[in-house]
């Protein structure tokens, strides 16, 4: 159970976060989904301690990561905003190097790896160092990274950014298997269609704020729209910063 | 369960030995450096056992025939070629009245034309100059005795010149200056590394991700430091071993120097090296994690570069002398350095000191990079 409470953010004069609350149940996926600069990314950096919020708490299980940054760690995965790899290391040991940093060593560590590279299909490439990899097969290491150690928790910053269309399928499948095995899924998106294919929830945030919460259909039901991107629209008064 | 330091000091030095660029630059600087040191000193060597004749331009050499006779006999023959490009001709001009001022017993005039301040000249004008100060002297000998004058007259005192300088001792001056290319090995050699694992860290975008794993900012950093002072420290043990080795096929013994290191001292110079590896690390770290890209972090540290080289050179020519530079970091290491290749009794005790000195500033830098890395403003530059 990912939990945030009035959150309050605010870097110089700008306000990013103005009390940010909701809530991601386990076995669920909820979207975040907002324009551009909305606090999407600050939100999720201040759930999982790089960011200290002025003011309110993010719990994961309810644990606050300003307190005890490093158990919070151990029960999420990552895929953030911004991925980079190794460009020198083979896919097999990124993701290694991942999976023992969360404490899985030795035997159990390697077939962690080996279970998440045929999950991904990525055993054609797992020896291959990550010079050369196709965005798409980026995407894969770093969501490998993310699941190695099977976190009960998994967070995506705008995971199918320069995703073609069957690497996003895939994303699409692993996010739905997680669930269906109870983990707790948040992600954050400006991609509509994404949202809606995709999410039991929505919540959407705007200039720091939940602008509305609840599943895709009521949403469209709460702003009398058929299609969400129009009922999206309506609820936050504009669609700057928005893709279709 | 393994260190989270252990895990992220083996992923980093495996990242850096795949990595071409950083290991050609801790093996270049250690591999080149001396090599580099060892032709300059070649080429100096040869210059200054220079036996062959001096040829110069000797005017009016029929004046005086056995005045020339001694000059070939002491190396300085009239010159057949022409002078090369740059450099000023040695002109010996023999007066016309020779035979005459000899007769007379009054002093010969001979002129000796040439560009004193020539580096390149100084040992074949001083060999001409030698030359015509023997043959003065002993005319005035063979005038004085055939007055019937014991020359020893002239002789007022006798000075008896006794060297003391050792052969150890008089290289120390030469090794005082290959001294500094071992001590800033340790600062090149890990230079490439601690940047990529820092800078390179952020320009590719996997510093956050890195950050938010389960395991402290402390452990990072340390795992970090140990990759890039390992690569550090390889420098230094290369130059270490190396610059003993080459300096065994330098012909020293030709100018009078020995310098011989046993393989004990070489062995203590690596140990000497080991906590300055740790703060040369650390001082980059500290530097390149504040900036955004490799190229920034490269311009920092070749500023903070020269903090190491001022201090080395600065000490070492300026001559200072004092106790304190004995403790300090990387002066304690030079001076401890310096009286190992002097041959001189060694310091223990402040060898002791120095070390812990540079251990407990390196150690202080690193936390203070943890905390850096605890603050968001240092991590996403706000």
């Amino acid at each position: 159970m990912i939990e945030v409470k009035s959150l309050q953010k605010a870097f110089g004069k700008v306000t990013a976060l103005d009390g940010l609350t909701f809530s991601a149940p386990e076995g669920q996926i909820t979207g975040l989904l907002g324009p551009n600069g909305a606090g999407k990314t600050t939100c999720l950096r201040t759930i999982y301690g790089l960011l200290k919020a002025d003011s309110g708490e993010a719990l994961i299980d309810g644990v606050d990561a300003n307190k005890d940054p490093l158990a919070v760690r151990r029960k999420i995965g990552i895929f953030p905003d911004k991925f980079g790899l190794y460009e020198r290391l083979t896919a097999r040991e990124q993701i290694s190097y991942f999976a023992t940093l969360h404490g899985m060593e030795g035997e159990a560590g390697d077939a962690a790896v080996a279970e998440v590279l045929s999950r991904l299909d990525m055993n054609a490439i797992a020896d291959r160092r990550a010079t050369g990899f196709s965005q798409g097969q980026r995407m894969k290491v770093a969501l490998a990274q993310a699941i190695v150690h099977r976190p009960k928790h998994l967070i995506l910053d705008e995971p199918s950014r320069g995703l073609d269309v069957m690497s996003t399928r895939i994303l699409r499948d692993l996010l739905r298997e997680l669930r269906d095995q109870g983990t707790s899924i948040l992600f954050s998106s400006h991609v509509m269609q994404e949202v809606a294919a995709l999410c039991d929830q929505v919540v959407v945030v705007a200039a720091g704020k939940v602008a509305a919460q609840g599943t895709p259909t009521e949403l469209c039901e709460q702003t009398g729209e058929s299609a969400l991107e129009e009922a999206f629209v309506k609820i936050i008064g504009t669609d700057e910063g928005i893709a279709a | 369960m393994k260190s989270p330091i252990t895990i992220v000091f083996r992923k980093e030095l495996k990242d850096a030995l795949r990595d071409k660029r950083s290991v050609m630059a801790a093996m270049s600087y250690a591999f080149f450096g001396p090599l580099l040191m060892a032709v300059a000193f070649y080429v100096l060597i040869s210059q200054l056992t220079d036996d062959s004749d001096v040829k110069i331009d000797i005017e009016g050499a029929a004046h005086a025939p056995a005045f020339v006779e001694h000059l070939e006999r002491n190396g300085v023959v009239q010159r057949d070629e022409a002078w090369p490009a740059g450099q000023q001709p040695i002109v010996l001009a023999i007066a016309e009245g020779w035979d005459e001022s000899i007769a007379t017993a009054q002093p010969a005039k001979v002129t000796l034309t040439a560009d004193f301040s020539s580096q390149k000249q100084r040992t074949d004008i001083r060999r001409v100059e030698s030359a015509v100060e023997n043959y003065s002297k002993q005319l005035s000998y063979i005038r004085l005795q055939m007055r019937g004058i014991d020359p020893r007259i002239t002789q007022g005192v006798d000075l008896v010149k006794h060297d003391t300088a050792t052969k150890g001792s008089k290289a120390a001056i030469l090794m005082g200056s290959v001294l500094i290319f071992i001590l800033l090995s340790v600062f090149f050699s890990g230079m490439n590394v601690a940047i990529d694992i820092s800078a390179g860290e952020r320009e590719r975008n996997s510093l956050e991700l890195l950050l938010s794993q389960p395991l402290t900012t402390h452990q990072l950093v340390w795992g970090k430091s140990l990759a890039a002072s390992a690569f550090a420290m390889f420098g230094g043990l290369l130059s270490a071993i190396l610059i003993p080795i080459i300096f065994k096929f330098l012909p020293l013994h030709e100018i009078g120097m020995s310098v011989s290191l046993a393989w004990p001292m070489i062995l203590l110079i690596i140990v000497l090296l080991v906590p300055l590896a740790l703060l040369a690390t650390a001082l980059q770290l500290f530097v390149s994690f504040r900036a955004k890209s490799f190229k920034e972090a490269q311009t920092y540290i070749s500023l903070l570069l020269m903090a190491p080289m001022l201090i080395v050179f600065g000490v070492e020519f300026a001559k200072v002398k004092n106790q304190v530079l004995y403790y300090l970091p990387l002066t304690g290491q030079h001076q401890a350095l310096l009286d190992i290749i002097k041959g001189e009794p060694l310091q223990w005790v402040a060898m002791g000191i120095s070390a812990l000195t540079t251990f407990v500033v390196s150690i202080l830098l690193l936390k203070l990079i943890s905390r850096m890395l605890s603050s968001e403003k240092v991590v996403f530059g706000l």
